[in-house]
């Protein structure tokens, strides 16, 4: 920890700071423009920004460089979730420009920058210290993200999610603090070391450590926060909560499972892990049965969809990691493309979500509901789809490092959910009982863009099922 | 399990009906009549097709049977393509010609229903949807057919959509075949973890290798699939609701081919099966089961298209029972003339009931053989090939499936196939009587006839705009159904001759010949007994229905038999309530449960939404009163606590 912060350090956090300076930007605009241009400046700065940063960030794929003494770690495997983290900021941003006029959208772009920027951190982090950091700077953009409609259900959201994240924030800490009390070190390299098996503290702070994630990846019995939170919070920001917050949280449980476990102990210490993915999935599943909005269907759905991640990096191989980063990415692309037709649905003071609106889509805007069905075949996991291939895969790696069971709960967990999806699809291509009126179609060509380019993506995935091969040596 | 190489001619079979059906969608309201001609036609080319493809599917070339297509591959493992060897052969050929004499059929018996050409694209489609399910040379590609023919299945039996019962039909048709859609799904997902391919040849080869509860596991999602599809307890209570639609989608789609998809599955995947005698059993069992159960219901039904369902699914039990119990040339055999002989009792019944202005109540009919001789000899011929009288057809394939379950050492499932070959004797005499002999009843009062509702009971009068009373049928109808009878006489002499039939030299590279000993009872013997008991049964029908006195009190007798039928048959053995029991009321149970601890919220949204106020402190307030997120907070430090109890102790012992 005592050598010099050089120029490559600061290199390696470009893209962090690309899009930390973009956020900048975009205030700076917000001060002198009108309120309209204002709207349509601050998404064109913050999608410009967003490609820079993709852009710088992919250049850094190859290098494999710790930097500021170990503590983030930049190429390969943080490359891949940084990117991830950026295309979900991407699908996120411009679906701005569909909602309604009471969102601030300056500092909602600003603001999502800036959680993006922790994300990000996260996907590098290597150290218990950034880990936290990383998690907090996500965590607190987004609580004002959420509250920053004037629509009371936003307000209550936030306030939720600020005490139940900050409950879980308070495990966690305290979970880093055994660690660190345990192995002398925040890196994660150091835990490692075989001598903590046998340390207790080791142990306990492990488990509190895991609570904290599970609260962020929303995993059943930490899963309470999620519906209620989707639900409120303005539609951009639910797209990109689900789909960066669970990329940042798991890179960092990838990372600490494939490098900061004493191999001898795995097994036993991560079990807890396994249970609750293998709880989520069906609890996630079946929660999604009852539903009647879109965000709140996404979260139940999201809470299964990371039980199926967790199922590939279930036994450490380095194949089922590089199939959680194929799931992962048909995950937040499937996400972006539901939400982003959800936003061509909204109206004025009303945002696309309400599954109800959805009963004879396919009559009003047979496009809109083809490319909803594609999403939801996805999600569901049905052929032609990229959610087909992923689960399959998955379950190859699970048979192959000894978690079949876990994949038998996938499969468990997928026959129930196919009936949630095929419900919706169903109801889209169904008569409509009650003629929901409707005026023309709003022009939000962005959201179109991207929920089109999300289903080609979807499909066009299914038949290759490209994974970054040599991610596991930069896990470390 | 194919040979390499490409064989064109399947692609065009194969999407010879697709054109057809695409066709018929855009152009068929212009085409008018032609639209049923150019359906007929474009099936009969495929079956054309089909015949002259015989010598590629059977060709034997160094242990590769048949003809493959590749089509495409998706990456390592997942190649498409298709497959021709006897057994799909004999699925094709069966598909496209009885199909293509339904289709002639249907030009008469769809005359002058608004939406003619929609029916013939419909029945085209089918006909692809059951190509593609046959042909496949792997686990998708079945899967995709497989739900096609159920979405084909689903828009015919609703073709009238204005009858309520029909909508209801379908729907129940269409939901019980997604749960055997699941299965399937759920054993390619098994398949595909253990093997990596979808091919039935890499998975074939690598069914020795399984750990026995995987195999049965899917073994058991198979047939789960195989169950919905044909019909087998508990999943068979859609079929006889089925015959809402036209009588040629129940003669081609509920008899012939789509309800025989179990059948193929499981012949298919016999290495599967071989392997695992839990699963033999199993499905040996059910298809006795329902080869029982369905010959009983088919005694106690009034609806002539009724008895006949009840009688398909019987039939299917004992197809089932065969290939399940690895008698799998059996099995198919009984399919194959099982195609002719209940496709011809379906075309029959639609004489009939084309001519009495779609009266579907055996009640009030009688005395028809003065009026309709050509529908009686067609009924006659199919009756007697059912209950297997030599030398009809079902007497040669009902034989090997029974003989099979005996060679295979399952005596009890060989008295469940000699029992219900009587039944079967049984019921099929009692229609033929009822329906063909003694007066007229169509004038009779329905209540004299113990008929409680006779608005509700099969007269739905739906295009009788050219149905006259009493017409006679059309030629059109006549001669589809007299080339039928040909096959249904004579098909089973195919399977005569043991070892050396034409039957087991068509299928011996297929299912490797058995070398089982033999039972201690011959052939000709379990024919003879089997023979005997059905004569017995026709014995017993025509003591009932059959003699002068009989026929002279027929009123008074079927009142008596309507008022006194037992409440457990007049419910099918109360299968349904069973279902709706077991999977609608558990099911809603078991929702209402997970919204109340789950998921509080879905509950309580409403409340929430409607008590909206503004401001920071009335959300604050509403947020802590409610007690909702102190609530989720307590559920988060219970699952902390869980998992720091369980560190604590672990940890502790290390």
């Amino acid at each position: 920890m005592t050598n010099m912060v050089n120029g490559a350090d600061w290199a390696a956090l470009a893209p962090l700071g690309i899009v930390a300076v973009t956020a900048l930007v975009v205030l700076l605009v917000d001060l002198v423009a009108r309120d309209h241009a204002s709207r349509n400046a601050s998404i064109a700065i913050g999608v410009a920004g967003t490609l820079v940063a993709a852009f710088v960030c992919a250049r850094g794929y190859g290098i494999n460089y710790a930097a500021f003494g170990g503590a983030f770690v930049q190429g390969g495997f943080s490359t891949v979730f940084q990117e991830i983290v950026l295309a979900a900021v991407l699908g996120s941003l411009v679906l701005f420009a569909a909602i309604g006029k009471e969102t601030r959208v300056a500092a909602a772009v600003a603001l999502m920058l800036w959680s993006a920027c922790g994300a990000m951190l996260m996907a590098g982090a290597a150290s218990l210290m950034t880990i936290f950091l990383g998690l907090e700077l996500l965590s607190l953009a987004l609580y004002c993200l959420c509250g920053l409609s004037d629509r009371p259900t936003a307000r209550e959201a936030a306030l939720k999610y600020l005490i139940l994240s900050s409950t879980a924030s308070g495990f966690m800490l305290y979970g880093m603090a055994l660690l660190f009390g345990a192995s002398g070190s925040v890196q994660l390299s150091a835990l490692v070391a075989p001598a903590l098996a046998v340390s207790p503290l080791y142990w306990v702070g492990s488990g509190l450590f895991f609570v904290g994630i599970a609260f962020k990846l929303s995993l059943v019995p930490f899963h309470t926060w999620a519906p209620d939170v989707y639900e409120g919070a303005p539609l951009p920001v639910t797209a990109f909560m689900s789909v960066a917050t669970k990329a940042g949280t798991l890179a960092v449980l990838a990372r600490f499972i494939y490098a900061a476990v004493p191999s001898t102990i795995a097994e036993k210490l991560l079990l807890p892990i396994w249970v609750i993915a293998a709880i989520s999935m069906i609890a996630g599943n079946v929660g999604m049965l009852a539903q009647h909005d879109l965000k709140r269907l996404i979260a139940f759905s999201g809470i299964a969809q990371v039980g199926y991640i967790l199922t590939a990096l279930a036994g450490g191989s380095a194949l089922g990691l590089r199939y959680a980063i194929y799931y992962l990415v048909a995950y937040a692309v499937m996400n972006l493309g539901a939400f982003a037709i959800a936003a061509t649905l909204s109206g004025d003071g009303e945002e696309g979500s309400r599954l109800a609106n959805y009963r004879g889509l396919a009559k009003r805007r047979p496009l809109a509901a083809a490319l909803m069905s594609v999403f939801l075949i996805a999600m569901a996991g049905l052929p032609p789809t990229a959610g087909f291939l992923g689960k399959i895969l998955i379950l190859s790696s699970s048979v192959s490092t000894g978690y079949a069971w876990l994949g038998g709960v996938l499969i468990a967990g997928t026959a129930i959910s196919l009936y949630a999806y095929a419900k919706i699809v169903r109801a889209m291509y169904g008569r409509d009982e009650h003629a929901h009126p409707h005026g023309a179609a709003p022009a939000v060509p962005l959201a179109w863009a991207s929920a089109i380019i999300c289903a080609v993506v979807v499909i066009v995935m299914a038949f290759y099922p490209l994974t970054p091969s040599n991610i596991l040596p930069l896990v470390r | 399990m194919g040979v390499d190489g490409s064989y064109p001619y399947i692609v065009a079979l194969w999407l010879l009906p697709l054109l057809g059906a695409l066709v018929l969608w855009a152009f068929g309201p212009q085409m008018r009549r032609v639209a049923g001609w150019f359906g007929s036609g474009v099936v009969g080319l495929s079956f054309v097709l089909t015949v002259l493809s015989w010598s590629a599917g059977t060709q034997n070339a160094g242990g590769a049977v048949g003809a493959h297509q590749a089509l495409g591959s998706w990456f390592a493992g997942f190649h498409f393509g298709l497959l021709l060897d006897p057994l799909s052969l004999l699925w094709a050929l069966i598909i496209t010609g009885v199909g293509c004499l339904i289709h002639v059929y249907s030009i008469g018996y769809m005359d002058g229903d608004g939406a003619f050409a929609r029916f013939f694209a419909y029945m085209n489609f089918f006909v692809f949807a059951m190509l593609t399910l046959v042909l496949s040379d792997n686990f998708i590609g079945l899967l995709v057919g497989w739900g096609l023919v159920g979405l084909a299945s689903y828009f015919l039996i609703g073709f009238w959509f204005f009858k309520p019962t029909a909508v209801a039909a379908a729907r129940k048709a269409f939901v019980i075949n997604v749960v055997g859609d699941v299965g399937i799904m759920l054993a390619i997902f098994l398949i595909v973890a253990n093997v990596h391919s979808i091919g039935f040849g890499d998975a074939f080869a690598a069914a020795g290798s399984f750990s026995s509860t995987t195999l049965f596991a899917i073994c058991l999602c198979l047939f789960i699939g195989a169950a919905a599809k044909s019909a087998q307890i508990p999943l068979h209570t859609w079929l006889p609701d089925a015959m809402e639609g036209p009588t040629p989608v129940s003669a081609l789609i509920h008899a012939a081919t789509m309800v025989t998809a179990g059948v193929y599955l499981i012949a298919r995947c016999a290495p599967l099966w071989s392997h695992n005698s839990d699963a033999q059993l199993l499905v040996g069992t059910i298809g006795g089961l329902t080869a029982i159960v369905g010959a009983i219901l088919g005694c106690a039904q009034w609806d002539i298209k009724r008895i006949l369902a009840y009688s398909t699914m019987s039939q299917i039990g004992y197809m089932i029972m065969g290939v399940g119990v690895g008698a799998y040339e059996g099995g198919v055999a009984h399919f194959f003339t099982h195609a002719f002989f209940k496709a011809q009792l379906f075309l029959g019944a639609g004489l009939i009931i084309h001519a009495l202005a779609n009266e579907q109540d055996v009640r009030r009919m009688g005395g028809l053989v003065k009026k309709l001789p050509f529908a009686f000899v067609a009924m006659l011929t199919g009756v007697l090939a059912i209950c297997g009288i030599p030398p009809f057809s079902g007497f040669f394939s009902k034989d090997q499936v029974i003989y099979g379950t005996l060679q295979h050492g399952h005596p009890w499932l060989y008295a469940v196939g000699i029992v219900t070959a009587g039944i079967t004797a049984y019921y099929m005499c009692r229609l033929l009587f009822v329906t063909f002999l003694g007066e007229y009843r169509g004038d009779v009062d329905p209540s004299d006839l113990g008929i409680r509702h006779p608005e509700l009971a099969g007269t739905p009068d739906v295009h009788d705009a050219h149905a006259s009373h009493g017409h006679a049928p059309a030629w059109i109808m006549n001669v589809p159904v007299a080339i039928l009878i040909v096959p249904t006489v004579f098909a089973g002499w195919l399977m005569f001759g043991g070892d050396n039939s034409p039957w087991a030299r068509f299928f011996a590279a297929e299912f490797a010949p058995s070398s089982l000993p033999a039972p201690a009872i011959s052939e000709g013997l379990t024919a003879i007994v089997a023979l005997l008991v059905v004569l017995l049964g026709a014995a017993v029908a025509y003591v009932r229905y059959g003699t002068a006195a009989a026929r002279a009190g027929a009123v008074a007798r079927l009142r008596d038999e309507s008022v006194r039928m037992p409440a457990l048959l007049r419910n099918a053995f109360y299968f349904d309530a069973a279902l709706d029991l077991i999977f609608v009321r558990a099911s809603q149970a078991l929702g209402t449960f997970f919204s109340r601890y789950v998921d509080p919220h879905a509950i309580d949204g409403a409340v929430h939404e409607t008590a909206i106020s503004a401001g920071w402190l009335g959300t604050l307030t509403r947020s802590f009163q409610t007690g909702l997120v102190r609530a989720y907070a307590f559920i988060i430090v219970l699952g902390a606590a869980c998992f720091i109890a369980y560190y604590a102790l672990v940890g502790g012992t290390h």
